[in-house]
């Protein structure tokens, strides 16, 4: 359990990272950049794709993120370097889990639940961050047959609904459409930082890093896919659509016998998503882990106290979630890119070699 | 206790704790939530202009009780009088004490005064609701909704529940009825064509149904909650063969049975319906078996439009005697056929017609235009519908 | 203490030790006049063959005094000699009875132990429609042979251990050397030989010990009633473990994947196999969910019933003078009472008790509006799924509650945490170095063949990789 297989590394970035953009995001989009939704949704991925290729490149050198950075500039700045990801990836959570409440508030209940119905994943966040990152592993293993049932349940109820001529023509919303669509994404896609906390614990294997970004491309394909369904169903009317994907499949003719059987895929998705909402609480964990060492309860008093913080946060931003999205993913959005693409991609040229292994 | 004991026993303090709180919270059961026992689940709404400004009439679900030998689904109508929808629902609850739930609203019925203005004021409030099903049936009734809903069905228990019969799909397949829904009709008014249908219900009462007890099977409603009329109540029949067609959410006419046929089999929906055309001077009715359609718009040039309707056939009816050869085959004659063709050609015209005078793009060309030249639409979107000029083409084929 | 030689002297000693008065002696003399003295426990000695086999053949005897000449007179095939008293006093305990005499410093123990033992018969808990219909019983040396019947090979080896400072429970470790992990093998034998505790009177003692979590709420030890499957768990690379008192023997490591798995798999298609697996899983997630969603659902999402359906429960539970949770855990709390009470009670009484269960207690407070017809349903629906995994109804009933609690408190969404929270400590969790979830967390491509999924036995020539056995192969040749 102390390292993870490249299997497990596939199975995130293939089924587990593509399930946190298909909430809130299609919608946004959809406002951004109209019928081109998916045009942004792919930039990124390809952006994000080219990334992960990088940082698993990194994974050759079979150092962590700290190792890495300390063998280049010595253990302060490395700490320091650390920990600002670290910092990222909690601010990077926020949205998520917001997101995750609405989400929660909206689609499990009839009537609008109060903060406390949404309570219970603070604990939850809480005891799976105070796991060592490694056992995201075998949760990996776990949740790529789930997410992937749940995401093609969902596509094969909404597939059939769709009018994919709603996306023509091709790039109707004009550049500013697709910069604005592309920039203000930024905030959803930060799987390549959550990738650099899992250097060092797995071993690289011949042709990882193209594996890896083929796998994280075929997971965006997918959520490619959604969105074009997701416009081909709602066209004009696909910015009102919040937790897009519990919306899609609703409108397939067999439920008036069976029931909302699809949501039995939406449930699975839920669950895959509580996990991928912790993963940024728990990589930011991790940069305290590298830095100050694996001491006896620092990670169950980190998750603790972060899983407090959220819950504050959360309460705090109850109502506002509308603000936090304007600030975190319009009016900082360049945040984003510094953090998940430019740094990672700028690790490339850290030393290769240990200082110490050096002749 | 040391330190460390302390530390060792946090994990089943905290067990306890959450143990106590999940029992806490399970035996008060309170969250400000609303159960099955406090809901009122409306199966159908109605809206209507009012002085005020709305008036909404919610068909709600009664249950009947363990006693499975009464079947059926029992209803109550309540309506409401607000400044806004939201107002008329909040008055609904005033009035009952119940929650209206309206996940499971599968109709909304607009009153004819309502849609004279723009419809979608009359349905903010659905579109807006997280908890609305947007694929709720959504239709036009001539009269007022509340009379609609608030009648006695002679063919169910509710009112609405007969009403959706109406939008089966083995109805729209029959080309009677075009259906839609709340978020069909919304995505038609906020997309580049701003036109959309509905079904027009018309009531008309089944003779020598008076009823002997009175009320609707719910006990109607009455008192304060007004809805449904007493004692003595007609039972009532509804059709929706006309559809009611929008530009811009106003109804801006009305197509007739038949040009609702000429529009079903544009869409290529018909499986089961019927139409009659001539044998010489006699009439026949054939069935549709089989039917594909389109429009296509033609931009060289001069904007054309291209309706095509392709039929398979087979004589359903003869409305003289017939010898048994010509029982036992369901052939159409070339005579007929050709009769057939210039009755579906006449539909289709006459539905073209009816959209060119209210300038409803109900064939939905300015979509078609701005999905193939974003340039052309721009060029063309003002006065496509005045410039294009119409080519019919309708094909009946029969078994061979 | 050791023995002295003087006979009156030992027995003094050893009658110091066992003081008990079932502890009977029977004193006799040689026709050489040699005075012998058998120490017995009265009731577990089977004086008969005390009688024939030491007795009666050293009441002729002429030869030396010595433990070696006399023990050769003896005609029992099980006998030893030891000068330890604390020694012979456990063996007497045990139903050896100790042979004492004048001027020698060792005692001889005769192996004339009275076994009452039950006719091996099939498990009740495990009944095979096709296959083998042994089970367990209370015996280690009958269950034992049991399982050497089924393993006729050398590298079956079984270690006895001595477990419970009063009870001095034998233990039999059973493994394939060569095959079972040796550090499986090591781990087990330290951890029973550490254990500390004055009697054990069933196996289920030693899975406390044996396992890593023993507050766990979950299973993390293996257990079955029936030799086939113990040998076939043995042959996997697993240790097992029989234990004197106890029918039910232990296997570890286990896999959760095991209890899906039931031996009549092995002896039909494997399609049907895979049906009846899935099945089970399907099963027990119905009764472990199905009352927490039904609750869910009323208090919370009305939405995830059908309308028609929502109205028909809508209609029963209309006069119910409880909330819809509350309703559910009266029921559950009925259903518990009964289940408990039909298993303890006597058989004709237990057949009276499923007609009030069943017909009084339900029609009648359906009748009486107490409770409503669905909740019934649900619970009675939950109840079967159940017991479609046998050894796995503790843990199961215990998460239905957990599951029910927690959708009558914070709905469907609590439901999915508490899934979350169980997969993640499913995940985490090993046993003697195996993950429980294996193989489906971490993934273990070969082991997924023997499943929820049954191959054909031709395609399954390794042993289980999660247990982690160097011999690998099982199949030489298809």
């Amino acid at each position: 359990m102390n390292k993870l297989s490249a299997r497990q590394i596939y199975f995130f970035l293939a089924f587990v990272a593509p399930v946190g953009k298909l909430v809130v995001l299609p919608a946004r989009l959809a406002e951004y950049a109209g019928n081109d939704l998916w045009i942004p949704a792919a930039v990124q991925f390809l952006l994000q794709a080219a990334i992960v290729f990088c940082v698993l490149l990194l994974a050759k050198r079979n150092m962590s993120l700290f190792e890495l950075l300390e063998n280049t500039f010595g253990k302060a700045v490395a700490g320091i370097a650390v920990l600002l990801f670290g910092l990222f990836l909690l601010y990077a959570g926020l949205l998520p889990i917001l997101e995750q409440k609405l989400f929660v508030q909206g689609v499990f209940y009839d009537t609008l639940p109060s903060l406390l119905a949404f309570t219970p994943f603070f604990l939850f966040a809480a005891y799976l961050c105070s796991k060592p990152l490694s056992s995201y592993g075998r949760v990996f293993d776990l949740l790529a047959p789930i997410a992937a049932a749940g995401l093609a349940g969902v596509l094969l109820f909404s597939a059939a609904n769709a009018d994919y001529g709603a996306v023509l023509p091709v790039g109707a919303s004009g550049a500013e459409g697709l910069l604005r669509g592309t920039a203000y994404s930024f905030s959803w896609f930060f799987d390549s930082v959550l990738l650099l906390f899992f250097l060092g614990k797995f071993e690289y294997k011949k042709g990882m890093a193209w594996k890896g970004a083929l796998c994280y491309l075929g997971g965006g394909a997918a959520v490619v896919f959604f969105l074009i369904v997701f416009y081909g169903i709602f066209e004009g009317t696909a910015i009102n659509q919040l937790f897009a994907f519990t919306k899609t499949s609703k409108y397939f003719s067999g439920f008036t016998v069976l029931g909302r059987v699809d949501y039995l895929f939406i449930f699975a998705l839920s669950l895959v998503m509580a996990f991928y909402c912790a993963l940024p609480l728990s990589g930011a964990i991790e940069s305290c882990v590298q830095v100050f060492g694996r001491r006896k309860y620092l990670p169950t008093l980190l998750a603790v106290g972060i899983g407090v913080l959220y819950f504050v946060f959360t309460w705090l931003f109850d109502y506002r979630f509308g603000d936090v999205m304007s600030a975190v993913s319009q009016k900082a959005f360049w945040v984003f890119p510094v953090f998940t693409v430019l740094l990672p991609a700028l690790c490339l040229l850290l030393k290769r070699r240990r200082s110490h292994d050096r002749p | 206790m040391t330190a460390r004991n302390f530390i060792k026993t946090i994990p089943m303090k905290l067990y306890l704790i959450l143990l106590a709180i999940v029992l806490f919270s399970f035996f008060s059961n309170d969250f400000g939530l609303v159960d099955i026992q406090k809901t009122a689940i409306i199966l159908a709404a109605g809206i209507d202009k009012s002085e005020k400004g709305f008036t909404l009439t919610a068909q709600i679900a009664v249950p009947k009780g363990s006693d499975r030998a009464q079947g059926g689904t029992s209803s109550v109508e309540i309506s409401a009088e607000g400044e806004t929808v939201s107002d008329c629902v909040s008055l609904i609850f005033g009035k009952t004490g119940w929650v209206p739930k309206l996940v499971f609203c599968d109709l909304i019925v607009l009153g004819e005064d309502a849609v004279k203005e723009d419809t979608v004021s009359y349905l903010n409030y659905f579109l807006r609701n997280e908890y609305m099903p947007d694929n709720c049936l959504l239709a036009v009734c001539e009269g007022k909704a509340e009379e609609l809903i608030s009648s006695k069905s002679a063919i169910d228990d509710a009112s609405s529940l007969a009403i959706e019969k109406l939008f089966s799909d083995a109805a729209e397949k029959s080309g009677k009825v075009m259906t839609n829904t709340l978020k069909d009709f919304a995505i038609g008014y906020y997309g580049v064509s701003e036109s959309s249908y509905l079904p027009f219900i018309r009531m008309t009462p089944q003779k020598g149904s008076q009823q002997a007890e009175g009320g609707s099977s719910g006990g109607g409603s009455g008192g304060s909650a007004g809805g449904s009329s007493g004692g003595g109540e007609e039972e009532q029949i509804y059709s929706a063969e006309e559809t009611a067609i929008f530009l811009k959410g106003k109804m801006v006419g009305l197509l007739s049975a038949e040009q609702t046929l000429a529009l079903s089999l544009l869409e290529g929906n018909v499986y089961a319906g019927t139409f009659t055309a001539k044998d010489g001077e006699r009439p026949v009715t054939l069935t549709v078996l089989r039917n594909e359609g389109g429009v296509s718009l033609g931009m060289k040039g001069a904007p054309k439009a291209k309706l095509t309707v392709s039929v398979m056939a087979r004589l359903c009816c003869r409305g003289t005697t017939a010898p048994i050869e010509d029982i036992s085959s369901d052939a159409v004659s070339p005579e007929i056929l050709e009769s057939a063709k210039e009755v579906l050609t006449g539909y289709l015209n006459g539905l073209w017609e009816v959209c060119k005078q209210t300038k409803c793009d109900l064939l939905e060309l300015k979509k078609s235009l701005y999905r193939s030249s974003l340039k052309k639409y721009g060029e063309w979107k003002d006065y496509l519908l005045d410039a294009v000029t119409p080519e019919i083409v309708a094909e009946v084929n029969t078994l061979k | 203490m050791k023995i002295t030689g003087t006979l009156r002297k030992d027995l003094a000693a050893l009658k110091k030790i066992l003081p008990a008065e079932d502890i009977l002696t029977f004193d006799f003399e040689s026709e050489a006049g040699l005075a012998f003295t058998a120490v017995f426990a009265d009731p577990i000695t089977d004086k008969e063959l005390l009688g024939e086999q030491v007795i009666r053949p050293l009441l002729r005897y002429e030869g030396a005094p010595t433990a070696e000449e006399v023990g050769k007179k003896l005609t029992s095939p099980e006998k030893r000699t030891e000068t330890d008293l604390a020694k012979l006093s456990e063996e007497v305990l045990a139903g050896n009875p100790v042979l004492l005499f004048e001027g020698m410093d060792e005692a001889i123990i005769v192996g004339t132990k009275k076994v009452f033992v039950r006719a091996v018969a099939e498990p009740s808990t495990d009944v095979a429609v096709k296959g083998p219909r042994e089970g367990f019983i209370e015996d280690v040396k009958i269950n034992t042979s049991l399982v050497r019947r089924r393993l006729k090979t050398p590298e079956l080896k079984i270690e006895f251990l001595n477990v419970g400072r009063r009870s001095k429970t034998y233990v039999a470790v059973c493994y394939l050397d060569g095959t079972s992990v040796q550090k499986t093998v090591d781990d087990i034998k330290k951890k029973l030989q550490e254990i500390d505790i004055d009697i054990i009177p069933d196996s289920s003692y030693l899975t406390h010990f044996l396992s890593s979590r023993p507050y766990s709420l979950l299973k993390q030890i293996g257990t079955t009633e029936k030799p086939d499957i113990f040998c076939a768990k043995i042959a996997e690379g697993r240790v097992g473990i029989l234990v004197d008192g106890s029918p039910i023997a232990l296997t570890a490591p286990y896999l959760l994947v095991e209890d899906f798995q039931s031996s009549e798999d092995y002896f039909v298609p494997p399609y049907r196999a895979t049906f009846t697996r899935i099945l089970r899983l399907l099963s027990l997630l119905v009764a472990i969910y199905l009352p927490a969603f039904y609750i869910a659902a009323q208090l919370f999402k009305l939405q995830l019933f059908p309308i028609k359906l929502l109205l028909t429960i809508s209609g029963s539970i209309r006069d119910i003078p409880f909330s819809p949770s509350l309703e559910m855990l009266l029921v559950l709390f009925v259903l518990e009472v009964l289940n408990e009470a039909s298993i303890r009670m006597p058989k004709y009484v237990g057949m009276a008790l499923s007609v009030v269960g069943a017909l009084v207690l339900g029609e009648t407070a359906v009748s009486a509006g107490f409770v409503s017809t669905p909740a019934i349903i649900i619970i009675a629906f939950s109840g079967i799924g159940l017991y479609a995994v046998p050894n796995l109804i503790e843990q199961t009933s215990v998460l239905r509650l957990i599951m029910l609690l927690v959708a009558g408190s914070v709905g469907t969404y609590g439901i999915i945490l508490v899934t979350a929270f169980l997969l993640l400590y499913l995940v985490t969790a090993e046993n003697f170095g195996a993950p429980v979830l294996a193989p489906f967390s971490p993934v273990v491509g070969k082991d997924l063949k023997d499943s929820l999924i049954k191959y054909n036995l031709g395609s399954l020539p390794t042993r289980p990789q999660t247990i982690g056995s160097k011999n690998k192969r099982r199949l030489k040749h298809e």
